[in-house]
């Protein structure tokens, strides 16, 4: 198989995952025929031309390197979806966005030009694939899913899935990155107003003795 | 998970870990620029002598733009541009010709819209600022800007080589350069070979930012290594041109996008790697490309819009102290009506200076002249603007 096959196909992988689990819907119980009915109108969806070219080359056309992590998560989410049965704990999510979050800090901003460093240059040296090989480790060793996947990109980049030759674009893209920082938004949130209930029952508490 | 499935799993990652740091290659450790094309001295002319033509005289396009020249292997001057019916045409095309016993050849289209899909397989909105690489081996790399999707802030680099002059080319070949979908990396400038082999590349960002960065190409046996670096960040300069002052001294002229409507210069002692802290020359620029480079005599020539406000003319003006002050030498063309812009500079390995540059918007204008005539020009009196 040509490398620029595989490219293609790796590249179409994410779209469909993430149309798939968007068909599935939120219903559930789901029957044989419902998911396999998903899988594929996702794939035909995504094959309707436009201007000549399907949405999965469009989609390419925009982002060519899907993050190896992004898809992972989104092939976990889809087999929990099917199969019911849970692979990635709340632990294991919570770990994926903060990771995703704490990427997407340390690329972005610097990548795209707030300062003189590069961080986008990281991604060409050997300091990325260790960095990321000791916090799946760390995250192994504490017994977190999250940990399992970032073999992945190391994976994935030895064998030359993405277009890109940067080990960034393995671990975050701009989904992923979206997707994080709104979840671990949404978590301190949650944790915010955990935290003020506490302290107002707390103070209820007091007020009562 | 069982203690020891986790162990074996640890021992998996760091065994990726050392295949990948294996199978990537750390090729621009050390850098150095070679020397800027010594003048040979059977091509060097005795009296000054000056010129201009135009590269494309009856090609009655509506649009060309991003004119440049190169010197294939054999030292025959090639031309390069794009042009088509309007900038964000898609069916504009990377045209090329060659300058053959003193005319300019009919151009001949080398890369189209359509072929740069076929090869990607994925669209593109159109494509545009070629650049031709010409190798040591005689081989000749192309490397040029698609636009996925907006204006040039969405474009991306593309490369492809051919070992036939230019005849037929290899399949387009996308380079990532950039985090955010690969936006935003462009190409204008001359680019500079590398002592060890290889290319320094002046590229430029203008997405979220507008900063300056340096590719670094080497094609080794028929797989390219490309990075980037950083000469500074931030939202004020692009179109850097590169002029190597010898090893790995080097220096950069940049367009200005701030209100300070300057030339802003930076300079690197070691190859490239860390710049200085960006500060003003004494000429202005009006958010418009500028070239330059070294002469002989270590004087520096640059060419660029002599204004604060538009491209209403061309210039060209001297250094001698290595880019601090600079001296305003000649006139290239004094018609604002004509819009000139975009000029690319190079020297021949003949000791002649070509300045390529937009002329109209519909043609590439190419003036060029040598040593003595730049010898003989008597530099205006010095500027009392300083930086």
């Amino acid at each position: 198989m040509s490398t620029d096959l595989i490219h293609q196909l790796y590249a179409g992988l994410l779209p469909w995952l993430g149309l798939s689990l968007l068909l599935l819907g939120r219903s559930p119980i789901l029957s044989r025929l419902r998911i396999v009915g998903s899988l594929l109108l996702a794939f035909f969806l995504l094959r309707i031309p436009v201007h000549g070219w399907n949405i999965f080359l469009w989609i390419r056309s925009l982002e060519a390197n899907p993050s190896i992590i992004m898809s992972g998560l989104l092939s976990v989410a889809l087999w929990q979806r099917v199969s019911g049965r849970e692979l990635f704990r709340l632990s294991d999510w919570t770990a994926a966005w903060i990771f995703g979050s704490a990427a997407a800090f340390t690329l972005y901003p610097m990548g795209l030009g707030l300062t003189s460093v590069d961080s986008y240059c990281w991604g060409w040296d050997r300091g990325l694939p260790i960095a990321t090989a000791a916090i799946a480790t760390a995250l192994l060793l504490l017994g977190n899913r999250l940990g399992v996947l970032l073999l992945l990109p190391s994976a994935g980049f030895f064998l030359d899935l993405q277009e890109s030759r940067n080990f960034w674009d393995a671990l975050v893209d701009p989904i992923y990155a979206v997707i994080s920082l709104g979840a671990v938004i949404l978590l301190l949130l949650r944790l915010c107003t955990q935290r003020q209930q506490r302290v107002a029952s707390f103070d209820k508490g007091q007020t009562a003795c | 998970m069982p203690l020891f499935i986790r162990w074996i799993l640890v021992a998996m990652a760091w065994l990726l870990c050392a295949a990948v740091i294996g199978i990537e290659k750390q090729p621009f450790m050390e850098p150095s620029f070679a020397p800027d094309h010594p003048v040979a001295s059977f091509g060097r002319r005795e009296s000054p002598f000056f010129n201009e033509e135009f590269i494309n005289p009856d090609q009655n396009l509506a649009f060309v733009h991003v004119g440049s020249t190169f010197e294939f292997g054999n030292g025959i001057l090639g031309g390069l541009w794009y042009g088509g019916p309007y900038e964000y045409c898609h069916d504009n095309k990377i045209y090329f010709s060659s300058l053959r016993n003193g005319s300019w050849l009919a151009p001949r289209a080398i890369m189209t819209s359509t072929q740069v899909e076929n090869d990607l397989g994925r669209p593109i909105r159109c494509l545009g600022n070629p650049l031709m690489l010409p190798n040591a081996d005689g081989s000749l790399e192309l490397l040029f800007v698609t636009i996925a999707m907006g204006r040039w802030s969405g474009g991306q680099l593309n490369r492809c080589v051919s070992k036939n002059g230019g005849l037929t080319w290899s399949r387009v070949e996308r380079l990532t350069l950039s985090p955010l979908c690969n936006f935003s990396e462009l190409v204008r400038n001359r680019p500079i070979p590398l002592a060890g082999g290889g290319w320094c590349v002046p590229i430029y960002q203008e997405f979220i930012g507008k900063f300056p960065e340096l590719l670094w190409l080497k094609d080794e046996n028929g797989k390219l290594t490309a990075r980037k670096s950083r000469i500074t960040g931030g939202c004020a300069f692009l179109q850097p041109t590169l002029i190597p002052l010898g090893g790995k001294k080097a220096i950069v002229l940049l367009r200005d996008w701030t209100k300070a409507k300057r030339i802003f210069v930076s300079r690197s002692q070691n190859g490239g790697f860390t710049w200085s802290k960006t500060v003003p020359t004494n000429l202005p620029n009006p958010d418009a490309g500028i070239s330059g480079l070294n002469l002989a005599d270590g004087k520096l020539l640059v060419a660029f819009n002599d204004s604060t406000s538009k491209r209403e003319n061309l210039s060209l003006a001297l250094s001698r102290d290595g880019g601090d002050f600079w001296q305003r030498i000649f006139v290239l063309n004094k018609d604002p009506d004509s819009y000139p812009s975009y000029p690319f500079v190079m020297k021949a390995h003949n000791g002649l200076i070509y300045v390529a540059y937009t002329d109209e918007g519909d043609a590439i204008k190419l003036v060029n002249f040598n040593e003595e005539w730049i010898d003989e020009l008597q530099p205006k009196k010095a500027d009392t603007s300083g930086p």
